[in-house]
């Protein structure tokens, strides 16, 4: 005989009743209970551990179980048959699987999925969302940390030239507006706004010994404005939040915002170096050498002794290894000095 | 029904009138197995079976919270629950979308989000409510649709253009709606705590937390400034030193961050338990903020840790502490309460309540 607590549905009173199996009926009985129902008409609760489990009835009474064991002995002289997620769930090889699988899954969805969606979803985004981000992205910055150009206009108009001259090997010359700026807390840097905008600071202008060098830091932030970098980092960060968020939300929101940075980092170093080459063959099919922004690159980690955080280095790829690759691809420059 | 009338007897200390402690028995590995299983379903079917993933999630969680010697259950319907995620995620993406663009569209995005948010919050509320039982006995929320538009809408606004001075109250109200709706079968709940009470606990944590920097502020890193200006006059800064000063900055803000969050929880939750009766019964809820933020940091680090797989024994640990935190002090016998008429619910308001992170906490 199973013990159960029997409740009618319509109040919380407990009725201790025993359930015994008659043919193929039910038999509740107890105190004020005494009904017999045909099994088929009874749904049972799937396990979930060692909670509680219930015999329902098609009233809305039930029959609440703690006695897991007694309950199990007592269906399998029914036609009851456990459903299959109940039987994974209990399956020890199941869910070690499950354990080994989720985890493959995160590692490639992470490793390939994410880029991939992210560099796809970056290719289809209308143009006019990436417009109207780097327009409100320049808005902010002009406020904040942008101060209007030192630099004179002829100087700007023949950098800007020398930049729109330069053939692209996918035809044509950059449609990338160029920009000039001063920033006293961002010092040397150039940056790339999603539509392709390229923003020029002061600083870097003036680091360079000459504008080839100039040009190679350019064509690096082509590189960034060919491969669509600014919108597949938004998406990335975006995705990565997203995730976390959902799936760690309910124990802490805090954490939730730690992975978007760590990933941001991470694949920012990828483009970088995506970027690097975009630039390398860009000079080269222009008749300069990639080491030109190697040496760009020297001159901006003379500029930031240790490790500076703000400016064209900061998140980058470690500055020796990015010069050595660039180096290599050069025909046959002497590095500087 | 012999016990339907309120008139308790004048009996004290019989067994029924004790205070009853809610008791939680999941267990970390138990729920592991559960938790493992579902989430290799819910990515395999694309997130579809993610639905009832989370149904079972529930099931598991009422049904080892026991009041009483019963059970809670939890008896939403997948499908509901599957095209209220639906909802959510084309809200959400719109949302995103138009917060990051900031376009002319943006507003009417947020218009529209702002429109449809109280009604969709209310429904969550009844949702989780109508499918939350005890001994086979429904809850039901019966807010209105204009209050929850008052709770959310108007004191949202008045919270904007006050810079959230207005905030602790638009809290309380916004429990007030919560709790005075709520009925238990036909027995309906009731909150009394003031704004004022709200009021207390958000500036006690402001000024911990203002205190808190002012004194890092002037003692740590005001005396390691002062020092890297001499060396700077002297023409080399230790870099050592601003490696200590950034860290010490750090530490001090993640320390601040950890503990400020479950602190508040603790503070707010027992003022909010603490004020709610179910009819005549009371309820008592004791967390301790050390205790809890004890719990968010280890399983915070664990996590982290683990990859994520620590995730299941997270939970379990936080429901566990959090359930047995509380108890029921019975006015009269528990076992005299009726149920209500059915009724039938969409999971909508709930799903888009989650997914934006709204905290109803229950």
């Amino acid at each position: 005989m199973l013990q159960a607590n029997y409740f009618d549905g319509r109040s919380t009173r407990v009725h201790v009743v025993g359930v015994s199996v008659a043919g193929d009926d039910l038999v509740i009985a107890g105190e004020g209970v005494n009904f017999r129902v045909p099994f088929a008409d009874v749904k049972v609760d799937e396990r979930l551990g060692l909670a509680p489990r219930s015999l329902r009835f098609k009233d809305g009474a039930f029959c609440e179980i703690r006695d897991l064991d007694s309950l199990d002995t007592l269906l399998r002289s029914t036609a009851h048959r456990d459903g299959p997620v109940d039987r994974l769930q209990r399956s020890l090889r199941f869910v070690l699987f499950s354990c080994v699988a989720c985890v493959l899954i995160a590692v490639a969805a992470y490793r390939w999925g994410l880029p991939w969606a992210a560099g796809e979803g970056a290719k289809h985004l209308p143009p006019v969302i990436g417009k109207t981000l780097s327009v409100q992205t320049l808005k902010i910055l002009d406020g904040a940390i942008l101060t209007p150009s030192k630099i004179d206009k002829e100087r700007q108009e023949a950098l800007r030239t020398k930049f729109h001259s330069l053939r692209l090997q996918e035809g044509g010359t950059p449609s990338s507006a160029l920009l000039f700026r001063g920033s006293p807390q961002l010092g040397a840097n150039a940056f790339t706004l999603p539509d392709g905008t390229i923003i020029v600071l002061d600083e870097l202008v003036t680091a360079m010994g000459d504008d080839q060098q100039i040009l190679a830091v350019l064509a690096h932030e082509l590189g960034h404005v060919h491969g669509r970098h600014g919108l597949q980092l938004l998406l990335r960060s975006s995705a990565v939040g997203a995730f976390w968020t959902f799936y760690i939300g309910d124990v802490s929101s805090l954490l939730a915002a730690a992975p978007a940075a760590v990933v941001e980092a991470k694949y920012s170093q990828e483009l970088e170096r995506q970027a690097d080459d975009y630039g390398a063959a860009l000079l080269l099919h222009n008749g300069l050498s990639p080491g030109l922004l190697a040496d760009a690159l020297q001159k901006l980690t003379e500029r930031h002794p240790g490790a500076s955080k703000a400016g064209f280095l900061s998140s980058h790829p470690s500055t020796d290894e990015r010069m050595r690759r660039l180096r290599l691809l050069s025909p046959s420059t002497p590095p500087i000095e | 029904m012999e016990n339907v009338s309120g008139s308790g007897s004048p009996k004290q200390a019989s067994p029924a009138r004790a205070p009853q402690p809610l008791s939680f028995t999941g267990k970390g590995g138990e729920y592991f197995g559960i938790w493992i299983v579902n989430l290799l379903l819910t990515i395999v079917t694309l997130g579809i079976y993610s639905a009832w993933a989370k149904v079972r999630r529930l099931q598991y969680f009422y049904r080892h919270t026991q009041l009483a010697g019963s059970s809670f259950d939890f008896h939403g319907s997948p499908i509901k629950i599957l095209i209220g995620r639906v909802i959510a995620l084309v809200m959400l993406v719109c949302y995103n979308f138009s917060v990051r663009l900031q376009s002319s569209m943006t507003l009417v995005i947020l218009l529209i989000v702002a429109v449809v948010m109280p009604w969709l919050l209310r429904n969550s509320f009844r949702f989780r409510l109508y499918n939350t039982s005890w001994r086979g006995t429904r809850f039901h929320f019966r807010g209105s649709v204009a209050g929850s538009y008052r709770v959310f809408l108007l004191n949202g606004f008045l919270t904007l253009i006050t810079f959230y001075v207005m905030a602790p109250f638009m809290h309380q109200r916004l429990k007030a709606y919560q709790h005075d709706n709520s009925y238990f079968g036909r027995t309906q709940c009731s909150f009394h705590a003031r704004a004022g009470q709200f009021y207390l606990i958000y500036l006690l944590l402001l000024a911990a937390m203002v205190a808190f920097f002012v004194v890092m502020g002037v003692a740590g890193v005001g005396s390691a400034l002062s020092t890297m200006v001499h060396q700077r006059q002297a023409g080399k800064v230790d870099p050592a030193l601003v490696l200590r000063t950034v860290l010490i900055l750090y530490g001090a803000l993640i320390l601040v961050g950890v503990s400020i969050g479950p602190t508040f929880r603790a503070l707010i939750t027992n003022l909010i338990w603490n004020n709610t009766r179910v009819g005549e019964h009371r309820i008592e809820c004791n967390l301790s903020p050390l205790i809890l933020i004890w719990i968010s940091v280890s399983n915070m680090v664990l996590i982290v840790l683990t990859l994520g797989l620590f995730m299941p024994w997270a939970a379990v640990r936080l429901a566990k502490y959090q359930i047995e935190s509380m108890r029921l002090v019975p006015a009269s016998d528990l076992q005299e309460f009726e149920a209500a008429e059915p009724e039938s619910l969409g999971a909508v308001g709930e799903e888009t309540a989650t997914v934006f992170d709204f905290d109803i906490s229950l």
